[in-house]
């Protein structure tokens, strides 16, 4: 129903073990802050939201799959999904399937696409529909440069940064 | 007749007894409702709380809470359980908290959205603010929650559906996890079903608790936990089974022991037979006299009540038993008997007549019940048994045991001022006993035990119920103006959650708003050619496609051609039993009803009502003074019943002095008990009133028999083994009863068993014949003219009939 993919560029923070934020800044600003089970949602102009995660399984699984990762909480990752890596110490990839089946209905799997120390996407890919992809670091820089034409599948997986 | 045709006849009564009892297993309908068995309501409150308590939905709740495994197993079992039960057409409704409450709004409701939600009564429909409503799906698209919102948008951009969803939620659900109802802990899955069987029906709940049972086994297959139901309806499938449990291991040892019993006073294999045919045909003769005169509605407190009220009946075969001895034919020691024994059955029946104008239906049936049952056994014993039963070989009066037992009984001072001081004492303690008398609260009515009752209430607050106990009424002449009435409520009631009076409120009207609002909203909606130039406006420079909003478009048209939602339409939705359950009313009357939840400023929120033309009812205090009403009532009836029974038996004696020596025992034990359950705390209830009753109704047939056996030392002795025998059996059965699991027979067995032995040890020492005055008043009797027949044996002189005087 849009007239093409829908393309944010923003910010993930992890100001203290327990929060995630997300923020996105353009093409709009709104910032979501993951905390205690809660999530606040503040959108320019508008009043925050808040709601509890039992409600939103999806923004739960964001807090336990990237919140997991971002501190380096190998244990509590492995916790809620099965962890397959593949690739190279300079090309590396993580899949991640939820264990919880409630959630793999919703959600096929997470896929983690980095080389050496650097994490450069996230790539989501729902039961139904095509997969949602985060660009982190250089590959958001490259994808920046690029513009509209950016090929951000490919980013995503490092295959121009390997090209 | 021979011995052998005697013992036919006997096997031929039970026969028919068999008979009769199976034909009235057939007819015979128990209605559960407990309204049958309280007054009829005379406050609004107390209607309230009397339709409440039969058909209303808090009524036909079950809480089931699943625990024992994993949490996902659980909610695996929930999901399973939802499915099955859902399709199943004796549940009104099924919830676990799965679907956010999008499901609330069944598809061909779905365009109503724009009728039901309050959201354009502020705002235009056009296209500022159709442009940032877009802008913000924008955004819910690019959030993580975007693949579930998707679906959503074509037909409703402005997310209506999850405003109304989200609006409708219970101000306080449990929460969701594994997309189920958890309890806060999150050890058991919760759902709320609701049956399309009323509360008190206990066939329809027996079914719906089965099914949830089966498709609970069905959901965890091999799987591990337990499944634990709560609400009104599972507490009388629960107590069903529980008392069907107990009955049959008390009945068999009762049995056993009253066999025992009679065989061991009577030496004959005969009696036990012959002294159980007067209480089985008068059961039998009570139930059928309750179906021909009350038909289906015969309730099962009464044939319970009264069942344990007849226990006195058992007591007339054994008095003729005990009399029976060798040379008296049974006949004329049957006609020797039964001015008494008549005495006191006339005396009891006409005390039960007064619950025929207590204005209770279950009282009324047993009246009914207890009088003909009553009635039923003495006219066997008089009229029947004595043809069926051997003439006797012993007399129980040469028992040496016994003599011994009554010589030390003589030697027992005869108490009088000890008694006024006894009497003084219990009083003191019945009035001064500090604690509530009266156990008002309604819930105690049921024989739920305790333990149940705090589960349910910790399941109730898990689940989010609204307070059980205030509630505000609108009432009105019809559905739709008590609709608009309740409305007009709104702001006022919001301003005070504003102030922290309260902390949510819901109202029919929420769900459904009066046909006049949603007209209001109609027209308030745009024309297809505004709203599609006002979205095309709002889709210019948008990152939606021009045409990605048709659906809108012709939901937002159906809504404005629509007529409006009523109650009716909501059959077969979730909402239906919300709505059902906010709005009652028949003919004529309705009510709209505002829970409340978190009531922090009860007055404030009284002043509100009384303001805005609502009332603030207060449940507790109409159950509590329905109940003080009924015990008022049933009082009332007893006092003057003890006043009738004081004039039967006077009138039959003849004298106040023995009048007197007679009723003494009952009165006396009676103000015992009543102090002894005082001291030990104990509230009473109707259960103790109706236990007392049975007490007084054996202490005035002790009484009676150990009066009319004189001073004759024979009769004395005889009298003194009937009532033996007779107490050993009360106290057999109602010991076992006070063991009971079930507080209510625990309570009835427990006061039954202390009335028996006040009343036998009273008896004993007030009512038999003054000593003192020996032979010369014996010699009276003997030469007194009546049927008296003097006989010589052992060198002892004897009268058959006892005292002719008392002979009516």
């Amino acid at each position: 129903m849009l007239k093409a993919p829908l393309r944010l560029s923003g910010e993930y923070r992890r100001p203290d073990a327990t929060t995630l934020v997300r923020e996105v800044r353009v093409p709009y600003s709104e910032t979501t802050t993951i905390r205690d089970g809660h999530a606040i949602l503040a959108r320019a102009g508008k009043p925050e939201r808040r709601f509890a995660l039992s409600r939103a399984p999806e923004l739960a699984a964001l807090q336990t799959s990237f919140g997991a990762l971002l501190s380096g909480d190998a244990a509590a990752l492995r916790a809620h999904y099965t962890v397959d890596a593949q690739g190279t110490d300079a090309r590396w990839s993580l899949r991640l399937r939820p264990r919880d089946a409630k959630l793999a209905q919703r959600l096929q799997d997470i896929v983690l696409y980095g080389g050496g120390e650097e994490l450069r996407c996230i790539e989501t890919t729902p039961a139904k529909g095509p997969a949602q992809r985060t660009l982190m670091a250089e590959a958001a820089q490259a994808a920046l440069r690029a513009g509209d034409g950016a090929d951000v599948a490919a980013l995503c997986r490092g295959e121009h940064a390997a090209g | 007749m021979s011995a052998r045709a005697r013992l036919a006849c006997a096997l031929g009564w039970l026969v028919l007894l068999l008979a009769v009892g199976a034909w009235l297993s057939q007819t015979l309908s128990f209605s559960g409702d407990l309204r049958r068995f309280l007054p009829d309501p005379r406050t609004p409150e107390q209607t309230l709380l009397i339709d409440e308590l039969g058909e209303g939905p808090g009524s036909r709740l079950l809480l089931v809470a699943l625990h024992g495994a994993d949490a996902q197993a659980l909610a695996a079992q929930s999901q399973a359980m939802a499915a099955t039960l859902a399709g199943d057409a004796r549940f009104g409704f099924v919830a676990n908290g799965a679907d956010g409450g999008l499901d609330a709004i069944p598809e061909r409701l779905r365009p109503y959205r724009y009728l039901l939600s309050p959201t354009l009564d502020a705002q235009a429909l056009d296209a500022d603010f159709l442009r940032a409503e877009i802008d913000q799906r924008v955004q819910d698209l690019g959030s993580p929650a975007g693949e579930l919102i998707e679906p959503l948008l074509p037909s409703d951009p402005t997310l209506e559906t999850l405003r109304l969803a989200e609006a409708w939620l219970p101000a306080r659900a449990p929460q969701t996890l594994h997309e189920v109802w958890f309890d806060r802990a999150g050890g058991q899955a919760l759902l709320l079903l609701e049956t399309r069987a009323a509360g008190f029906d206990p066939d329809g709940q027996r079914e719906a608790v089965e099914a949830i049972h089966a498709a609970y086994a069905a959901a965890r297959g091999e799987g591990s936990g337990t499944i634990e139901l709560s609400g009104p309806g599972a507490f009388a499938d629960e107590i069903g089974t529980r008392t069907a449990r107990e009955a049959s291991w008390i009945g068999a040892i009762d049995s056993i022991g009253l066999v025992l019993l009679l065989l061991i006073a009577y030496r004959s294999w005969k009696i036990p037979l012959l002294g159980a045919l007067p209480l089985a045909s008068a059961g039998l003769a009570g139930m059928a006299a309750l179906v021909l005169l009350f038909g289906d509605r015969v309730h099962g407190i009464t044939i319970a009540f009264g069942f344990t009220l007849i226990g006195v009946v058992q007591d007339y075969p054994i008095h003729f038993f005990s009399q029976q001895r060798a040379g008296l034919s049974p006949w004329r020691g049957v006609r020797a008997l039964w001015p008494t024994l008549a005495t006191g059955v006339a005396a009891t029946c006409i005390a039960y007549l007064t619950f025929l104008f207590s204005g209770v239906d279950g009282l009324r049936q047993l009246a009914v019940f207890t009088i003909v049952a009553m009635a039923t056994a003495a006219l066997c014993t008089r009229f029947v048994l004595p043809g069926l039963i051997d003439p006797a070989q012993r007399d129980v009066a040469t028992s040496l045991r016994l003599q011994a037992l009554w010589r030390r009984i003589e030697r027992l001072p005869r108490p009088r001022w000890s008694l006024l001081v006894i009497a003084l004492l219990a009083l003191a303690v019945i009035a001064w006993r500090p604690g509530a008398f009266w156990q008002n609260d309604l819930a105690k009515l049921t024989p739920v035990p305790a333990p149940l009752l705090e589960r349910d209430a910790q399941l109730r607050d898990e689940l989010g119920a609204p307070d059980v106990r205030y509630v505000l009424t609108v009432q009105a002449g019809d559905a739709q103006a008590a609709l608009q009435a309740s409305e007009r409520l709104r702001p006022t009631l919001d301003a005070m959650v504003e102030a922290g009076a309260l902390d949510a409120y819901d109202m029919a009207a929420r769900y459904l708003p009066s046909m006049e609002t949603q007209r209001a909203r109609q027209q308030a909606l745009p024309s297809a050619g505004v709203l599609r130039d006002a979205l095309d406006a709002a889709l210019v420079d948008s990152p939606f496609r021009g045409d990605a909003f048709e659906d809108f478009l012709a939901d937002v048209a159906t809504a404005r051609a629509a007529s409006p939602l009523q109650p009716g339409d909501l059959d077969g939705t979730p909402l239906a039993s919300t709505v059902e359950g906010l709005l009652v009313g028949g003919e004529g009357r309705a009510t709209a009803l505002v829970s409340l939840s978190g009531l922090h400023d009860v007055d404030a929120v009284a002043r509100m009502a009384a303001a805005n033309g609502a009332r603030l009812l207060d449940m507790k205090a109409a159950s509590e003074s329905l109940v003080a009403d009924y015990r008022a009532r049933i009082l009332g009836a007893l006092a003057l019943a003890a006043l009738l029974l004081v004039a039967t038996v006077w009138i039959a004696l003849r004298s106040p002095r023995r009048a007197l020596r007679v009723l003494l025992p009952m009165a006396l034990t009676t103000l015992l008990v009543l102090a002894l359950l005082r001291a030990i705390g104990v509230e009473l209830t109707l259960f103790h009133l109706i236990s007392l009753i049975l007490a007084a109704g054996l202490g005035l047939d002790y009484a009676l028999f150990f009066e009319h056996a004189g001073d004759s030392r024979e009769d004395q002795l005889r009298t003194l083994h009937a009532v033996i025998v007779c107490s050993l059996m009360t106290l057999l059965v109602f010991s076992l009863l006070a063991l009971s699991s079930i507080p209510v027979l625990r309570a009835i067995g427990s006061t039954v068993a202390l009335g028996v032995l006040f009343n036998f040890v009273l008896s004993l020492l007030v009512s038999r014949a003054p000593g003192g005055q020996g032979a010369g008043e014996a010699m009276q009797a003997v030469l007194a003219p009546g049927s008296a027949s003097i006989r010589s044996q052992d060198g002892a002189a004897r009268t058959d009939a006892g005292r002719p005087e008392s002979a009516a």
